[in-house]
């Protein structure tokens, strides 16, 4: 195994952690970080290792698991997105105080952008609140040299260590030439001592100081960690503008440097931001007069460098304070600083003609849609008919797509569907007003985080429809399984956890499964439901059937060929609240016609259509 | 050797990442050093998408606006937006009928700019050989038989052929054989 392949930066990150010898890896799937589990079976089974892999239900139960293994000597990971660390933030903070025992890296990937976030929050300023070391990779090769040495550092200094690749290494494919992998020796032997594990507030003042020892012990190793932490300054020299960098902008303004020539301009790269580099970062700011900070998403190398007067980032203004740095914005801002200090400026971008040009062009806005046949469709289609009046709360996943049909008017965390509902129940109700709320949730998204709030809402008595749209998998992600199939990250057999009993479970007496392919049943439900809601409390709906691009054969077992007649009379509720791609409006024929390359033959527009002008052909 | 930018866009859907991943493994092949950047998640659902390929030293792996040799597009609208991308000089290849594209005003900006162009269509090129969604393959064979970039036909065809899953190999491998003859380089 010594050719090189190429990697995506997840399976890069894949490869550091099992070239540092990680016995047990769990994760949560959220873009950009949900390769880097399928990416680790790949290379397990390809080596035949013995590595644990799990799907955990959250963010927080996977670093638990983790941490737990690392507690008992082993080296463990847990993947994430920067969002599911907030979910594992509790655990994280005890277990910066608790520390390691074995290795315990929590991979954390950043989103700036954002792409695929519902924030573009900087997982090293979560790292600097925990009190844990983290490494900013700007490659994958990078990425998965720093998974290596994350976890051969934490076992060394027995504190977790954070990996935070955003998610231009996380999505990056770069050639890479992996070597042998074995599995690493050494059983699991948990040490009791409960003064520790266990620790009192009192005890945790003393781990407080311990903490902070380590810290001071890992930032001495960073001073002289050139791999990853390294400038070309020439000795002697005085320079009047240097760069200091971090992750993916210092490999773009790396490259800007190349392509302009400016061997002028020198480049302190920190990918080790915390704990920071101070005395390395001193001996640069020295010999430069002023200096530009280029990272993201947010300010951190800026705030350590704590010489206001000379340093240019985000918190002077010169770098804007959202948004990605892509290479054209790089450019700007460093032209913009060479500028301001009379320097030599960057070759002319040109670019506008261009934009103007295109700007013109008035070309289609193209949002991200639901898939033709795609369950959730129908299920926003039937809601949005049956309740129109209703507050309609949601959550995170493709669903959140259900925006395009007016059926989604909130989406705030995970599980915030349920609680939101009832949120919203209370403060009408508080008034003496029924309000309808109708919540949608996904399967996987439920089994996350789904179950505390409904059980609140049980307890409490707050009334609302909540539909479960159970598509069989964990669709917007990567089609990783739920605890519902019983199939595990590995394909081998767990035990299926059915969602019907889960929701009795918290107390709910109403609980109906429904195809959301049969509009009329799925509508009566919901009234049905809502009766249950006046009389008696929360009613549960699972509407289920197969993700169409998970199960291609099995959502749609007999494809129907559908046309659109001249009955059309254009009230385009087709268009509007069902909004399926295969289906537009004609400007020539005066009425929505179908592309029958995109249709899948679901057939359920049939049902949707009031005039009956869209048949089976 | 001088840093050589791709970018390739279209809708999701179309199968962009696997035409930049035939791109990637055929260059490295050649013994190219390859780079790129990938579009995921929630922007894959019929949304624009735009996926990079950088062959060279590159360190970052996005395209510079202004710094693309080749612009590859699946669709006619997605090749007109991400037209900042291309350099002076570049060249331009999009899933759109070769007789109507580009749009006036564009031509004459490609004109001005020396970016050469063509057009071939891609969609329906694979709906007549049964493929559908294959057009990523009709449009990676126009380019390959244009006699562009580094990779010649048969990289790209052997790498289609070792990479494709199974079921769709031959299927694969016809519609990039269609694409490159319609570019006239078999």
């Amino acid at each position: 195994m010594t050719k090189e392949e190429i990697f995506l930066g997840n399976g890069a990150v894949a490869l550091g952690l099992l070239e540092g010898g990680c016995q047990v890896l769990t994760s949560y799937p959220g873009t950009p970080s949900s390769e880097i589990l399928p990416e680790a079976i790949r290379l397990i089974r390809r080596e035949n290792l013995k590595t644990y892999v799990e799907w955990s239900t959250n963010e927080k139960v996977a670093l638990d698991n983790a941490f737990a293994a690392a507690a008992a000597g082993k080296r463990a990971a847990c993947c994430m997105k920067q969002v599911g660390l907030n979910v594992a933030s509790d655990s994280l903070m005890s277990a910066a105080y608790l520390g390691t025992t074995g290795g315990l890296v929590i991979v954390s990937c950043d989103d700036p952008g954002p792409h695929s976030s519902q924030t573009e929050q900087d997982t090293r300023l979560m790292a600097r609140l925990a009190k844990v070391p983290v490494l900013d990779p700007s490659s994958p090769e990078e990425a998965r040299q720093m998974a290596a040495l994350a976890l051969e550092l934490s076992e060394e200094f027995s504190v977790p260590v954070i990996l935070r690749p955003a998610i231009r290494v996380c999505h990056a494919r770069q050639g890479l030439s992996p070597g042998a992998l074995k599995d690493r020796e050494g059983p699991a032997s948990f040490q009791k001592d409960p003064l520790r594990w266990a620790a009192t507030p009192r005890y945790r003042l003393v781990l407080h100081g311990e903490l902070n020892r380590k810290l001071e012990a890992v930032r001495k190793r960073f001073e002289g960690l050139s791999s990853h932490n390294h400038h070309d300054l020439e000795a002697g020299r005085r320079y009047p503008l240097g760069i200091i960098a971090g992750g993916v902008p210092w490999a773009v303004v790396r490259d800007i440097l190349a392509e302009e020539g400016r061997g002028d301009l020198p480049v302190l790269k920190i990918g080790t931001p915390f704990p920071f580099p101070e005395e390395t970062a001193r001996l640069f700011m020295d010999a430069c007069d002023k200096v530009l900070v280029l990272e993201e998403p947010d300010a951190v190398i800026e705030y350590f460098l704590r010489d206001g007067g000379k340093v240019r980032g985000r918190l002077s203004g010169h770098v804007p304070p959202q948004g990605e740095l892509v290479p054209e914005v790089i450019h700007g801002i460093l032209d913009r600083v060479l500028r301001e200090d009379g320097l030599t400026p960057l070759s002319e971008p040109g670019g506008k003609e261009v934009r103007d040009l295109v700007m013109g062009l008035e070309l289609p806005v193209r949002k991200p849609t639901l898939c033709p046949g795609c369950p959730h469709r129908a299920s926003f289609f039937a809601i949005r008919k049956a309740w129109p009046k209703a507050i309609f709360t949601s959550d995170i996943g493709c669903y959140t797509l259900g925006l395009n049909q007016g059926a989604v008017d909130t989406c705030l965390d995970m599980g915030a569907a349920i609680t939101m509902a009832s949120g919203f129940y209370q403060a009408y109700r508080q008034d003496g007003v029924e309000q309808p709320v109708v919540a949608t949730i996904g399967d996987s998204t439920f089994y996350h985080s789904g179950t505390a709030g409904l059980l609140n809402a049980v307890y409490n008595d707050a009334r609302f429809i909540l539909v479960i749209l159970d598509n069989l998998t964990t669709a917007m992600t990567g089609m990783q399984p739920t605890p519902g199939l019983g199939i595990r990250a590995d394909g081998s057999r767990g035990k299926a956890v059915s969602l019907e009993r889960v929701v009795r479970g918290c107390g709910v007496d109403f609980v109906e499964v429904v195809d959301p392919y049969d509009v009329g049943a799925m509508i009566s439900l919901l009234k049905e439901a809502q009766a249950h809601v006046r009389d008696k409390g929360i009613a549960v709906i699972i509407a289920r059937h197969p993700c169409v691009i998970a199960y291609r054969e099995e959502a749609v077992p007999r494809p129907i060929r559908v046309t659109v007649t001249e009955e059309c009379k254009e009230c385009n509720i087709c268009l509007d609240r069902f909004g399926c791609p295969a289906l537009y409006h004609d400007e020539e024929l005066g009425r929505t016609a179908l592309k029958p390359h995109l249709c899948n033959g679901c057939g359920v527009c049939i049902q949707v259509c009031p005039k009956g002008a869209i048949v089976e052909a | 050797m001088e840093t050589i930018n791709f970018v390739l866009s279209g809708l999701g859907g179309q199968g962009i990442l696997f035409m930049t991943k035939v791109l990637a493994q055929a260059a490295l092949k050649k013994g190219c050093r390859v780079m790129g950047a990938e579009t995921h998640g929630m922007a894959q659902r019929g949304g624009s998408v735009v996926s990079h390929l950088r062959l060279g030293d590159s360190k970052g792996s996005l395209v510079r606006t202004g710094t693309a040799h080749f612009l590859l597009s699946l669709d006619e609208s997605e090749a007109y937006r991400n037209l900042p991308f291309l350099a002076p000089g570049g060249a331009l290849y999009a899933n759109a009928g070769p007789r109507s594209f580009p749009r006036g005003e564009v031509r004459a900006y490609l004109e001005k700019k020396g970016i050469r162009w063509r057009a071939m269509e891609a969609t329906r090129a694979a709906v007549d050989l049964g493929a559908p969604l294959s057009s990523n393959l009709a449009l990676l064979g126009f380019f390959a038989g244009s006699g562009e970039g580094p990779m010649g036909p048969r990289d790209l065809e052997e790498t289609i052929e070792m990479i494709s899953p199974e079921r769709f190999r031959n299927q694969n491998l016809r519609v990039f054989r269609a694409g490159l003859e319609s570019a006239g380089g078999v």
